[in-house]
């Protein structure tokens, strides 16, 4: 990941010293272990502080809605897809962009590795020859695969590379297929359960949701000035904490993402009790694409299946 | 303050008895974590996790509390007329196991709740019926600065009992009539052997050097409000990168701020006090459609301004913080409280700048 | 729509969507019934989204 940064380092340099962009949006290091800061450079100080390695989980594509500057910008495949996804709703124009395109290798689960570790987590290490992480604090020290360390949809991400770019930081990385892994498998769990034990494990799943309103805000799609959970006239759902506004929220805001969401992960990453808000998008994303053949932000042309009207769209539902 | 010895089976058989006289609250796992919930009887609280997840402060606050209600049926006697719920539960309990950063919490809230002018009665009745057993802390978090905020992993000050682990058995100081009259439900009396407040201030500074980070306040009330407000070197990266949501401030031991809503179901009307986050964007949100804090900056700029700057103004009496750093480990996008204190105190409005610290 | 709600524990006789022109009003009778009916079969289980006092504290 050193070459990584060094490239980014190096391009960004130039793009700031040429004028072709106001500024570059990636990361710097973070304060604490498995959480690394969006931040923006506009000179050489700034640069400096970039990095890159498996702790740039959130989705760049949520800082540059509706900015005005002309941006340099870091984009994995999924961030690439969600900054098509902008382009194509017209939160950021593709000429305002310098996509520096980043070939992904996943990034890792900050709420698996914490729930492995035997206590705080001091120090993350990544050995990049032998593909493990190496987790340790006050104690202990434990090493893994970075395949079991990684996030879920990361682990069955199958457009790792850029969908767009101007240029990329490295070669390319080998893309996983659906027949290498299952992308829907979490969602086929969910879908062989009967009704009273779907309605148990999203009972289940949310009991902890504090309504922070972290996975909303971690998210690019999630850009409306008012959400409809903040509207009071009319009050669409409760603001409490009861259980039945607290699935109102996450199921309708899923639904909100239906055909856009990219299943980038910055929803669970951010999350800080640690729910799978993806057993609600997933769905989405496995229903668009089995019934429209889509995939969200592949293009800048194409708009999602639910904004546009087709004849032969499927309507089975209808009796 | 009087110091007596509970042997670990005699605790486990002390918590059983309490569960005559009090509800109980202990941290309880849930999934990866530890939250603090009402305990069963049989159901021991663990006592060695490792910071609760969110703070307990909703023992005393909850998040969203029905505060009144009345009828909408105009038949009825309370049509339209706002009332204190009749089912209010406010019977005596007991908080097992809570570490004293979050106890030392409380009487900084309560200055919200508590005025010559105002009393929140939600919050006292609470706050009173409400007895603190804590456990002094010897496994702080990296993120854990406590000793610097004006707590400490041994701060007895704000606790009813506070127990210190010895081994087979806890070495438990009584602090107040409340905590007197716990151990005598407990039935834990047990005088202690010679040299235990020794061993006492012998861990206690053990635990306090393994708190590494701190915080820097000393210049924080000498500073002019309007440098520090105006002072983009500390706000504009942090504003950048937050994205505005309400984790540090809900998991915050020490935030106080709350919306009341009202919701109609049927012929009955509650009115429901929920937290609220000077995070988001309704927060001071005027019915006139402005908001002075109508940018992610400005609403940044608010918790840290208030906790280290207006409180430390306003009250004379240290900043609105306890070095929990639940922030600083729960924060999606890596925004640290030390980081921005220590830039806080040592900025220079001459050259606008300031030192900045990795952590 | 339908999709997703019964992927979260929402029974699919609670949800029904059905296309009837104007000129149709068997159709209306007929489907009516048939949801009034897979409605009423689902008495025994837990009401889902109902809410008559929030629950908290």
């Amino acid at each position: 990941m050193k070459s990584y940064t060094e490239k980014i380092k190096e391009i960004s340099k130039g793009l700031l010293e040429e004028g072709k962009v106001d500024m570059v949006i990636g990361y710097r290091k973070g304060s604490v272990p498995l959480m690394h800061q969006p931040f923006f450079a506009q000179n050489q100080q700034e640069i400096d502080e970039f990095v890159w390695d498996s702790n740039c989980g959130l989705n760049l594509a949520n800082y540059v809605t509706d900015r005005q500057e002309k941006i340099g910008i870091l984009a994995t495949g999924c961030n690439s897809r969600n900054i098509a996804t902008h382009i194509v709703e017209g939160k950021i124009k593709r000429e305002q962009l310098y996509i520096i395109g980043i070939p992904c290798k996943g990034m890792l689960d900050r709420h698996k590795l914490a729930a492995m570790a035997d206590g705080p987590i001091t120090t993350v290490e990544e050995d990049e020859e032998k593909g493990t992480v190496t987790i340790s604090g006050d104690g202990f020290s434990e090493t893994v695969d970075k395949t079991e360390a990684l996030q879920q949809n990361c682990s069955i991400c199958v457009h790792r590379n850029p969908v767009i770019y101007d240029e990329l930081v490295a070669d390319e990385v080998k893309e996983q297929t659906r027949d290498e892994v299952d992308p829907y498998a979490g969602v086929k769990e969910i879908e062989a359960m009967s009704p009273e034990e779907k309605w148990a494990h999203f009972d289940d799943l949310l009991s902890a949701c504090i309504r922070c309103y972290a996975c909303r805000n971690a998210c690019p799609l999630c850009y409306c000035p008012l959400c409809f959970v903040d509207e009071s006239k009319p009050q669409w759902v409760g603001k409490s904490i009861d259980p039945t506004d607290v699935r109102t929220f996450h199921f309708l805001r899923a639904y909100h993402c239906a055909g856009r969401c990219t299943d980038c992960g910055a929803c669970v990453r951010a999350c800080p009790v640690g729910i799978n808000v993806r057993d609600f998008t997933k769905k989405l994303e496995k229903d668009c694409f089995e019934l429209y053949g889509w995939e969200a932000g592949m293009s800048t042309e194409q708009r999602p299946p639910l904004d546009t009207y087709k004849p032969d769209d499927p309507e089975e539902f209808i009796k | 303050m009087k110091v007596i010895k509970i042997d670990k089976n005699e605790w486990a058989d002390g918590v059983e008895k309490l569960h005559d006289n009090y509800r109980l609250i202990g941290a309880v796992r849930e999934k990866s974590y530890h939250i603090f919930a009402t305990l069963k009887p049989g159901q021991k609280p663990e006592m060695e996790y490792v910071n609760s997840r969110i703070s307990p402060k909703y023992v005393i606050y909850p998040q969203s509390e029905i505060i009144l209600e009345c009828s909408m049926d105009e038949n009825d006697e309370d049509y339209k007329v706002y009332h204190e719920p009749g089912d209010k539960n406010y019977e005596e309990k007991a908080v097992l196991g809570v570490r004293p950063c979050d106890a030392d919490s409380l009487p900084l809230v309560r200055r919200n709740f508590d005025t010559d002018e105002y009393k929140d009665p939600y919050w006292l009745q609470a706050f009173e019926t409400t007895t603190l057993v804590g456990l002094a802390c010897d496994a702080p978090c990296p993120s854990c600065f406590c000793t610097s905020a004006g707590s400490g992993p041994y701060n007895d000050q704000n606790l009813d009992i506070m127990l210190v682990d010895n081994g087979d058995h806890y070495l438990a100081e009584i602090l107040t009539d409340k905590g007197e009259k716990l151990a005598g439900a407990a039935g834990w009396d047990k005088d202690t052997e010679q040299g235990a407040e020794d061993s006492i201030e012998k861990r206690k500074t053990g635990a306090e050097s393994k708190i590494t980070s701190k915080v820097n306040t000393d210049n924080l009330a000498n500073q002019s409000l309007l440098d520090l407000y105006d002072a983009t070197i500390i706000w504009e990266k942090a504003a950048f990168a937050c994205i505005n949501c309400g984790t540090c401030t809900y998991a915050c031991p020490t935030c106080w701020c709350f919306d009341v809503q009202d919701e109609v179901h049927g012929r009955q009307s509650y009115r429901i006090r929920n937290w609220d986050s000077c995070m988001y964007p309704l927060f001071t949100h005027h019915a006139s459609g402005h908001n002075p804090r109508g940018t992610k900056l400005d609403r940044l700029r608010q918790r840290f301004m208030h906790k280290l700057k207006y409180y430390v103004d306003k009250y004379e009496d240290g900043i609105q913080c306890t070095g929990c750093g639940r922030c600083v480990s729960l924060c999606p996008v890596n925004i640290d409280i030390r980081r921005i204190c220590n830039m806080m105190n040592s900025y220079d409005p001459e050259s606008c700048t300031c030192e900045v610290t990795a952590s | 729509m339908k999709n997703l709600l019964e992927h979260m524990g929402i029974e699919p006789e609670r949800l029904h969507f059905s296309w009837i022109s104007s000129a149709e009003s068997t159709k209306f009778v007929d489907v009516a019934t048939k949801v009034t009916e897979a409605v009423k079969s689902l008495e025994n289980k837990e009401k889902k989204f109902v809410k008559t006092k929030p629950k908290v504290a």
